[in-house]
């Protein structure tokens, strides 16, 4: 029952498709047809959902050979890459359990975005997820799981920036992205890594292979794709995004950043335990990184006022917790943890809103008056350890200081010499302008204005167009064209001319001589 | 009947029942007319699914002795070369059909000229004999001479008095060519394209150098090349945008085709001739864009810039090597459909606003986001934007050029950035800048024409990421042509 696997990221993505077109061609808008968008995403959804249970129990049957290709995406000499999934184990146990909690978010989102603006964006982005996130788990190649990585990565930013027109969601949105992009960088970087050591980018090869590998080659590639999990799953020193990215609507908040999402980490390293497992050096990275993000979540989480800000640290803390337990080799636990997690974070974020009315009469305990009565601590807390300044200084500073110079640069030196692009709208700049535009008569220099450039490369290019445009006017137009016809035309009068005269009867006489002379002459 | 009689015959029934139907239903008209170019359409794709890749060689041949005291035949037949082209013929029908609903006079003539015009344009493709060819060529001029000049713009007649005499004048020295090479050939023996080809080894080089001067004017005017491109820009610019669609579509890629054959048939002559050939493109890639971004018509610019695109044919064909083929095969298909969603879309711009002066837009992205969406793309295939289908054939291009001049294509990569520069500038003047008064009230695309600007621009990306059956399509018989060339020029 292999082939079913292909359905379940195929489904949220048609649904996708189908409401993103429909929107974009007007097919699908306003109040009165957000039914249809409902119906679309909560169908794809729902039979996905079966779809990834019913395979879930075929494995369990045993009846899934493991894997299943579609075909090949493109190839080039030795470098292949197919369709490919993976059908048994961990990953389908993952996709049954997310399609579960997709599901239950869709359903919850229906009633919770009703009536908002960005309605039917949100079930677009909502169903571009799901199957983003289907083919992380379940694609088969490294290839397959990066396009899903980097699709979620885009929802992701998509939903944090659902209120676009409000600035700090914007801002939020942009700096969760670019976070999340050095965690992608180093992602691709252990693609092209094992492609180069191993051959092959296809997971189940990988990790057949990873015996064989050297240490330092495991180490290498390992590292790539544990760095990606630390920042996709907000693992120190990438955990501030987490914080940021709470700025969405509830549903997608619990979606990516409580249950599904945020997991994808732990599910990669899970994915890779073969190949981890033969570098001790990355174990013991994940047991560090895992115990300090779980301390500090502890720590900073203790003093957070308000209900998103702390389930956000409980989530980073439980998931260092995960990465803790993968590097002491206790993969089992992590893989129960994390189901367990997902389960019970989708709930409690879900339902976070309501949360104040729930507890009411059940007042939360004081922390222990010994840690209390720790002053730096509680400043530290409170400034979470201060990691997003540290990383303004250490390289939002710098980087946007050296763009400040190159810009410099490129504005006084580089395009002097080269020519600026000119700013593409032609707006009024002048009264004068605003007189001729109201009297109705395009300036002339507005031609010539067009086809102006500035700088030294853009000089030359300007006088290297006027003359051929001059030549493609006079010779080439004007000369072959015009020309010839005017030339055939006199031609043609010559010739009507010649011939009148020769059908005169004296010239015809004359003519009938002539050749009566020849031929006496023959 | 075999099915390519039957492709090419299903044009000719539209005209038949077109005729029959009174003057005044143009809703009739326009149903039949639609209707054949459709079927014309369905029978491609299933000669698509039938074609054996596997096979370089001609199939699904048929030959009636046509002329037998000159031994002339009706040969058709196709290979990985003409197929491409046959589909992309009876697809931009169908769209040019789909673009002329607003055309109101003489609506029969219209759709007979167009049928006519479709069925020209498939025995030109079809056709495996030079005499059926020739008479395929000239029959194309007819309705072309009455479409632009009876339903064009305000220059008409100058237009299509300009396009016609610059085509024949090229087609007399096309048929010097081939009388040359007849010569050569056993007496009554016919003029099939793989007898003559087989007798063009037999001319000696230098009067093979002159018949390929000869097929080079008689193509090149078509295709066009550098010099011989004067009817180009005022042709598309006067023609009503469906048949400015079909020209540059499909009637420069008849140009390219016959040249492409007219190279393996002579590859020697071209090998002596290579530098001029290389010049040609290189020239006219550059030309054709630095005049391109010159414009401020919007159809002149895109007229422009396929003189850029057809030199990157030009050049592929030039290099005789296998790479440059597939890149000139590939381009072929990749100009087709880039400067046919162009043309469409600037035509269904112009029906709104009744100019093409880039200077009036500004902001349509506003009023017009669909139409702004399929622009942008079209516009980034244009400027061969990895994705589309223009990167492909220009990555191709690019490859052989290398292979065979080394750093001269330098002068190629110039070429792109002078296309990157006008696709921009376009993008950027239509969008973006401040609303303006009179561009706020403009009407998003309409059905019929999303469904056309739809299949271009879906085929436009579908290629550029997935080009592998494209590529397999033709790769047979590209390989047994380069196998040919590199034979005999050894």
């Amino acid at each position: 029952m292999d082939y079913l696997v292909v359905l379940i990221p195929l489904l949220p993505l048609i649904a996708a498709a189908i409401i993103g077109f429909g929107h974009l061609f007007d097919k699908i808008k306003g109040r009165e047809d957000e039914w249809i968008t409902v119906g679309i995403a909560k169908a794809a959804i729902y039979v996905s959902c079966i779809t990834a249970i019913a395979l879930l129990f075929f494995d369990l049957l045993g009846q899934n050979s493991g894997a299943y290709s579609v075909g090949q995406w493109f190839a080039s000499e030795n470098l292949i890459v197919e369709i490919n999934f993976i059908t048994t184990g961990f990953s389908v146990v993952a996709a049954a359990l997310f399609s579960i909690i997709l599901v239950v978010i869709t359903r919850f989102s229906v009633n919770y975005i009703h009536k908002e603006s960005g309605f039917h964006r949100f079930f677009f982005t909502l169903s571009l997820f799901s199957s983003a996130m289907f083919s992380i788990v379940l694609s088969g190649n490294a290839a397959g799981t990066f396009i899903g990585w980097e699709i979620a990565g885009l929802c992701s930013y998509f939903l944090i920036s659902f209120a676009y027109d409000r600035p700090v969601a914007a801002i939020n949105a942009t700096r969760v992205f670019v976070t999340n992009r050095i965690g992608d960088a180093s992602f691709i970087l252990g693609i092209g890594l094992s492609f180069f050591f191993i051959g092959t980018i296809n997971w189940n090869e990988l990790n057949a292979t990873a015996e064989l590998l050297t240490m330092p080659t495991a180490t290498v590639i390992s590292l790539c794709f544990v760095t990606a999990a630390f920042a996709k799953s907000a693992q120190l020193p990438f955990t501030p995004w987490l914080a940021r990215a709470m700025e969405g609507p509830t549903p997608s908040s619990a979606l990516f950043y409580g249950a599904v999402m945020i997991h994808s980490g732990v599910f990669l390293v899970i994915l890779l335990r073969p190949i981890i497992e033969q570098a001790p050096l990355v174990m013991g990275l994940l047991v560090v990184v895992g115990l300090f993000t779980a301390i500090y979540s502890f720590i900073v989480g203790l003093t957070q006022t308000d209900v998103k800000s702390s389930i956000c640290f409980a989530i980073t803390g439980q998931i260092g917790l995960m990465f803790l337990e993968c590097g002491l080799g206790l993969w089992e636990l992590a893989m129960w943890h994390l189901c367990a997690h997902t389960i019970v974070r989708g709930y409690q974020v879900m339902t976070a809103p309501s949360l104040l009315h729930y507890v009411h009469g059940n007042p939360m305990k004081p922390v222990s008056s010994s840690m209390a009565n720790n002053r730096w601590l509680y400043i530290a807390s409170l400034q979470r350890f201060w990691l997003d300044p540290i990383t303004d200084r250490a390289l939002v500073r710098p980087i946007r200081g050296l763009g400040h110079d190159l810009d410099h640069f490129d504005k006084n030196i580089v395009d002097r010499a080269m020519g600026a692009p000119k700013s593409s709208g032609n707006a009024i700049s002048s009264l004068n302008q605003l007189e001729q535009k109201i009297l109705g008569t395009r300036p002339d220099y507005a031609r010539e204005e067009f086809v102006r450039s500035n700088g030294v490369v853009g000089k030359l290019f300007e006088w290297i167009a006027n003359g051929m445009s001059w030549f493609e006017e006079r010779l080439v137009l004007r000369g072959i064209g015009a020309d010839s016809v005017n030339i055939g035309q006199k031609l043609g009068r010559a010739a009507n001319t010649f011939e009148q005269l020769i059908l005169k009867p004296r010239y015809l006489v004359l003519f009938v001589f002539v050749v009566l002379m020849i031929a006496a002459s023959i | 009947m075999g099915i390519l009689s039957i492709l090419l015959l299903t044009p000719l029934v539209g005209i038949v029942f077109l005729a029959l139907t009174p003057s005044n239903k143009s809703t009739q008209i326009r149903f039949l007319a639609n209707f054949f170019a459709a079927v014309a359409f369905l029978l491609s794709c299933y000669l698509v699914a039938i074609y054996n890749i596997g096979d370089g060689g001609l199939q699904f041949e048929e030959q009636y002795l046509l002329n037998p005291k000159l031994g002339t035949a009706f040969a058709l037949g196709v290979d990985g070369l003409s197929l491409p082209m046959v589909v992309l013929a009876t697809l931009l029908t169908s769209i040019a059909l789909l673009a002329s609903f607003n055309i109101s006079n003489s609506v029969k003539g219209y759709h007979i000229s167009i049928l006519l015009l479709q069925f020209g344009m498939l025995g030109v493709f079809l056709s495996q004999d030079w005499a059926l060819f020739y008479i395929f060529w000239e029959l194309t001029l007819a309705p072309l001479f009455l479409l632009i000049g009876r339903w064009g713009g305000v220059k008409r007649h100058a237009a299509s008095l300009n396009f016609v005499l610059y085509t024949m004048g090229g087609s007399i020295f096309m048929l010097i060519s081939l009388f040359a090479i007849s010569q050569y050939m056993p007496p009554h023996s016919g003029t099939l394209m793989s007898a003559m080809s087989e007798a063009a080894q037999l001319m000696p080089r230098e009067e093979q150098v002159w018949v390929l001067l000869g097929f080079l004017i008689g193509f090149g005017v078509k295709m066009p090349i550098f010099p011989l491109h004067g009817w180009l820009p005022l042709a598309h610019v006067e023609a009503p945008s469906p048949v400015s669609i079909l020209l540059s579509g499909i009637l420069l890629k008849m140009g390219a085709y016959g040249m492409l054959r007219a190279v393996v048939m002579l590859p020697e002559a071209t090998l002596m001739l290579q530098t001029l050939l290389v010049s040609l493109a290189l020239i006219g890639i550059i030309y054709g864009g630095v005049l391109a971004w010159r414009q401020t018509d919007l159809k002149a610019m895109v007229a422009y810039s396929s003189v850029s695109h057809m030199g990157v044919i030009m050049l592929g064909i030039a290099t005789l090597n296998q790479t440059g083929i597939f890149a000139a095969v590939l381009q072929m298909t990749a100009h087709g459909l880039v400067a046919g969603a162009m043309f469409l879309l600037v035509g269904l711009l112009y029906e709104r606003t009744h100019t093409r002066n880039i200077l009036d837009y500004s902001s349509l992205v506003k009023v017009m986001p669909r139409f702004a969406l399929f622009m942008t793309v079209t516009l980034f295939a244009a400027m061969g934007l990895p994705g589309t289908i223009g990167f492909v054939a220009e990555l191709h291009a690019f490859i052989g050029g290398y292979q065979q001049w080394g750093n001269l294509m330098m002068l190629m990569g110039v070429g792109v950035l002078i296309g990157a520069a006008y696709a921009m500038r376009t993008i950027g003047m239509l969008f973006t800048g401040p609303v303006k008064p009179q561009m706020r009230e403009i009407e998003d695309l309409r059905v019929y024409e999303l469904i056309a600007a739809t299949v271009l621009v879906g085929a436009i990306m579908l290629f550029g990421l997935w080009p592998a059956p494209l590529i397999e399509l033709s790769a047979e018989t590209v390989t047994q042509m380069s196998n040919i060339i590199s034979q005999r020029i050894q």
